[in-house]
Parts: structure tokens; sequence; C-alpha cells
């Protein structure tokens, strides 16, 4: 280790212990001194580990979580970067402030930001990169998917010799040739159905042919088992995949991957997803199929915590985080496997953490929604007036309907619903703010850092 | 339904950047409260648009690289478009599909790529800059104010014939320069608005519907179409 590096570490460690213990927190300022130091400090700090990457849109941190769960239930602590923190100062932190594990195998597990990719990569000599999917994300970020593809792309050229472990039901994993290694995970939990994706789905021109794409399984968005009727690009052969669904419920998804059944404790289409990315990676890792299921199925709560259940004076209040429109989508579909009634509050606003732009939510089909099961639908936040005309024209009956801009109103609101099971989709700024209120209230400790 | 209308939304398989599709749905909206069945038709690669089959349009925007295969294929499409638009039919064209109307706009790596010419205006680029912002205008016509979102790199300049949707009271409009916001070409209406601009702006949906209608049934009685109150959205 150059003296440069060491200089830097020390600082970057001394400012951890700094904020940790006064400031009450820091994942990205002690990263920040450290590579102000040295910029290349990363290449010392990341010797000897094997190293993971995930990225892409939606799922980066649950999966990776997953995968730390996973791979920890074999090798003890697995070094990773906490939620969010995933740009290059925040995984710079991670590495700064890991405490060794007794394993010999030392393992990093980074959740990266799709941008992030080439920058870190120039640094790291990852084992694996783990594509998750990309969709179009607040308009205001990347932009383009095929854009943050080939920023992706540009990392994973300066190593040929790791693997990539992709999704294989999304067409964009299998549009360019790489000298990698490749392994790719999906879903195969049910017969061929010839079909198209709807109309306001992204990413359906097939990569070689420019025709549209059809499926003859569809997951959702414009995952599935594609094909291309002109030109027969399609879905490739798939190394681990969900071969049955047997239950799911907002709180939960049980299914089969390959054979073995897991429950997971968290609902949605999306986290099985994440599940069944965890376990390729588990097992790319030499984890066996026994010991990725139980960890895969512990109740966790530090795993799931991202989509929490508050108790509110007996209600159970679960809040989503809603960033784009196809976890919108996904979101609505959750919740709609609800068997009792509930409630549904959507706050919306428009800062620029939240996306500045409010058109996404028109891609989330809230026609769908079982509007005879939800007794109280109640919108809020800065743009409640978007969100409120958006559940008009999904046919909300104006009997169930209130409109409250004020978070204090929603949540004396909420308080009132009718039913046991109430759910919060809210964006990331009107999330800190309700939190806020609910902390200063009672009903949770604490903010969100 | 009394009446019934068909659109044709063009492209809106591979057009359909951050809520287009709420035009649709939004349209739909005041289509039943207007007594009209609105059936909608995907029209997209390969499949000819039918200037006869169609009572109106939406033509939405995407990202460069699906902007970039539509362009190619809408050449197929250019007479009967131009044909339907000539004639007076109703669309509405945001942002690609506005730009692609025209008579050409520059990709993302800076080359010129030929619209269909069925409206006069152009469309040149601006070096690393972007208006990105709410926007307000006001339609110089009817004095109804348009709120809505806009995002582009593209500067759109308007060819003869051509007005403005409106004039912008707040925000930077078709190039930053002339005080317009969008276009208005017999009964097309363009727009670089996001929001969507007809969940925004009912009044233009309402617009749209009534003249497609009188278009299909011209002897029909519409006060009730006419008479129908929209409600502020935002």
């Amino acid at each position: 280790m150059t003296l440069k590096s060491s200089l830097a570490i020390a600082a970057g460690k001394s400012s951890y212990w700094f904020l940790h213990n006064f400031m009450h927190g820091g994942t990205s300022l002690p990263g920040k001194i450290t590579l102000s130091i040295d910029p290349d400090v990363l290449q010392d700090l990341a010797k000897n580990y094997e190293i993971v990457i995930i990225t892409g849109t939606n799922g980066k941190t649950l999966t990776t979580a997953l995968t730390v769960k996973v791979l920890e239930a074999k090798y003890g602590a697995v070094l990773t970067n906490p939620s969010g923190s995933n740009m290059k100062q925040g995984i710079v932190t991670a590495f700064l402030t890991n405490k060794k594990g007794k394993n010999n195998k030392k393992i990093a597990v980074l959740e990266t930001d799709e941008a992030n990719v080439p920058i870190i990569s120039e640094y790291i000599e990852p084992v694996a990169f783990v594509l998750t999917n990309l969709f179009r994300d607040q308009m205001d970020r990347y932009g383009e998917i095929y854009t943050t593809y080939d920023k992706i792309l540009k990392g994973i050229k300066m190593h040929p010799n790791a693997t990539v472990i992709a999704n294989g039901d999304a067409p964009i994993f299998n549009s360019k040739k790489l000298p990698n290694t490749t392994i790719y995970y999906g879903f195969n939990q049910q017969a061929d159905e010839e079909q198209m994706a709807p109309a306001n789905t992204d990413g359906l021109l097939c990569p070689k042919c420019q025709q549209i794409l059809h499926f003859k399984n569809r997951i959702y968005s414009n995952l599935g088992k594609y094909y291309c009727p002109n030109c027969g690009f399609q879905r490739p052969e798939l190394q681990y995949q969900v071969d049955q669904l047997l239950e799911q419920t907002p709180q939960s998804s049980i299914f089969k991957i390959d054979g073995h059944q897991i429950t997971i404790h968290i609902g949605g289409t999306y986290n099985i997803y994440n599940a069944l990315a965890a376990y390729t990676i588990g097992s790319f890792l030499n984890v066996e199929p026994e010991t990725a299921v139980n960890a895969l199925s512990d109740p966790d709560s530090k795993v799931f915590g991202r989509q929490e259940v508050i108790n509110v004076d007996g209600k159970e209040v679960t809040l989503i985080l809603v960033k784009n429109p196809v976890g919108l989508d996904q979101v609505l579909q959750m919740i709609k496997s609800d068997q009792e009634p509930f409630s549904l509050a959507i706050l919306l606003n428009a800062n620029y953490a939240d996306g500045i732009d409010t058109s996404w939510i028109w891609d989330g089909r809230f026609e769908d929604l079982p509007f005879d099961k939800i007794p109280a639908i109640l919108t809020g936040g800065e743009r409640y007036r978007d969100i409120t005309f958006r559940l008009r024209v999904a046919g909300v009956p104006e009997e169930n309907f209130e409109q409250k801009k004020d978070l204090e109103k929603v949540l004396e609101k909420i308080k009132g619903m009718p039913t046991k099971h109430v759910y919060v989709l809210a964006t990331y700024t009107a999330v800190l703010q309700l939190r806020k209120m609910l902390a200063q209230q009672g009903y949770i400790e604490g903010g969100m850092d | 339904m009394k009446y019934s209308l068909k659109l044709a939304h063009l492209y809106g398989d591979l057009l359909n950047t951050y809520g287009d599709i709420g035009n649709i749905l939004t349209l739909n909206y005041y289509a039943k409260q207007m007594d009209v069945q609105l059936e909608v038709d995907v029209i997209s690669l390969n499949t000819p648009f039918k200037a006869n089959e169609y009572d109106m349009f939406f033509f939405g925007g995407g990202q460069d690289y699906e902007q970039m295969i539509v362009s190619k294929d809408i050449q197929n499409k250019k007479q009967e478009l131009s044909d339907f638009i000539e004639d007076g039919g109703p669309g509405l064209a945001i942002c690609g599909g506005y730009q692609l109307l025209g008579k050409y706009y520059i990709g993302a790596d800076g080359q010129k790529i030929s619209g269909i010419s069925a409206l006069p205006h152009y469309t040149d680029s601006q070096d690393n800059n972007r208006f990105i912002g709410d926007i307000t205008i006001k339609n110089e016509q009817s004095g109804d104010t348009y709120h809505g979102f806009e995002n582009h790199n593209g500067v759109t300049y308007l060819g003869e014939n051509e007005k403005a949707l409106g004039t912008v009271i707040n925000g930077h409009g078709n190039n930053g320069e002339d005080g317009g916001e969008g276009a208005i070409y017999n009964n097309v209406f363009c727009s670089y608005f996001h929001g969507p601009i007809l969940a925004r702006n009912g009044e233009l949906a309402k617009k749209m519907l009534l003249i497609a209608l009188e278009r299909k049934y011209p002897k029909a009685n519409l006060s009730q179409q006419k008479s129908l109150e929209i409600k502020p959205t935002y």
C-alpha cells in the first residue's frame, strides 16, 4: 500500500469515527475525504476481495441485501454498502469501515448506481456483474435505457473474465455480444401463451431487427419470454428459473426456484426477481440450494425493512416508496393481491428527489385497482391535484374519495380509515415528511437517515 | 353510447415517454361524459394508417433510438397522414411526435432526421442544454391558460400557416426566443408539454373531441357535448 493510500485511508477512517459517534451518520463523507487525498484508493481497499457488483434500475437494494444474507449463511460476514450509498464515495466508505470477519473468504457485495459502474470498475476486479433490469427512471436522472446500458457495458468491458449474471427476461441484456461468461435467470412458471405488451411499455424493439417484440409469457413491463416474430431473436436459455408461483400476498410470496420452495416475507413479483438474482449469485459462489432457500425464507426485518408496516392505533399501515412508472405499477399489482378490504392513500410531491415531472403517474394502471374492495381512498401531498385527477380517470368512486394536501391532515385521516389494512404509496420526500410526523407522534422511532 | 370515435395511437408501443398514455386515458374520460365511445388502435411499424378509417390521432414522444426507427417507418404513412391533416382531421402530437410531423429534427449524435413535412416547422438542437421545468402558456384564441412540464433539447421554429399553441407566460416554449409554445396547424395541435397535456388542460381534450364529432356527425345536435363543464385539474 502506498503512503498516499495509507494517509487517505486513515483520514477517511477517523472522519467516519467522528461522524458515526458524534453526528449519527456519515455514509459518504468519509469516502469523499479519502478520495480527495487519494483518488485511486479503491485499488488498495478492494484488493483480495471477491467482488460482486449489483446494478440496474429497480431492485438493487433488496437484491444486495438478499445476496449478503445468502452468502453470509455460508461464509460469515460479507462486506456491503448500506442501502442507497451506491455512488463511489459510499462504496469507499463501505470498505473503510468494514470490520474484519473471521472467515477466510473475503467477499464484497456492492450495490452500484448504474452510472458509477464504469467509474468503480477502473479500480476493482469484480468476479461478477449482476444486472437486475433497466427501466426508464426519472427523466431528469440518466435518461435513456440504452445510454444507461452503454455505461454499464463500459464497466463490464474492462473485465472480460468477470461473469455477467443477468435477468434473462429483459431483452436489453441479450442485445450485445459480450466475451464474458453469462448466466441468465428468469421466470418459467406457466405454459406459453402468445401475447404483446401494452402500448405504454418501454423497450419493445427487437435489438437485432428493430421490429416489435412479442411474448410467450410476460411477467411485467417488457420482462418475460420474449421473441421476435421477424428475425427469431429470443430469450436466451435460463440457467436458474422460477418454475412455480404458489401464493402471492402484499406481505409475502411463495414460489419455487428449480423445484426448491421459497417463502419471501415481502410482496411483489419484482421482489421474486430480486430473490432469484440472490439465489443465482449464491449458486455462482457455491452456496448450496438448501442454505440459500433457508436464508431467503428467513423473515429478517433488517432485510425487508424498506417496505415497512407501521402500527398506527391498531391499523397495519404499509408505507411504500414509489418513484418510477414500472415500480409504481408493480406496487399497484401487489396491493391488489390483498385478500381483505383495504384503504389507500397516495401522496405525491414533486421536489427534485421525487422527480419534478409528475407525468409518470399515468403509467401506473390505477384502472386495475379493485375499487369495490377499497372503502377509503385519499390523495395528498404538494401535487395532490395531479394524482387526484389520475384516480378520477381511473374510475375511483367519489363517495369513497378524499383529498388533503397537508400531510398532517393526511395522517389524521389515515387514523380514521375504516379498514385494518392501509397502504400508503408515497414519493421520496413525502415518505420522509410522513415518517417525521409518525416519529413525532411516537408511532416509529427516529427518522429515516 | 350515442356516438363513437376511432383514434389512431401512432407508434404507441414505441413512443410513450412519461405518461403519454394519459392523453388517451383523458380523452376517453371526457369522451364518456360526452356520450362518445372512443376506440383506440395502436398503429405502429409496418401497419398502414388509413386516413378514412380514423377520426383522430395521437402521436407521442420517445427515446432517441425508438424515434429514429419511427422516422424511417413513418415515411410510408406520410401521404395518408398528410391527407388526413389537410382534410381537417384532428390530432395531437407531443415532443418527438411534434418534431416528426415537421420537416426534420436533430438526433442525439447530431444527425439530421427527416420528419414527414406534413407541418411546416423544423427543429434544431441546443448545445448541452435542455429546457426543463414547469411551463404556463396562454392560448390567444380561446384565452385559456395551459399548464405543463417541458423537458426538451430540441428548438422548434414554426412555418407558414402555423401558429403557436400558446404564448409563453412562464417557461421556455418552442425555442426560448419567439415566445411561442407548440403549434396549431388546421386541426392538429402540437406541444412539448408533459403533464400529460390533456390531463392538465381538459379544455383542449374537449376541443379535439368536438372537432372529431363535428367532422363525423355534421348533422348531429352536439349542444350537450358543447356544454360539458371541464373542472380544473391542476
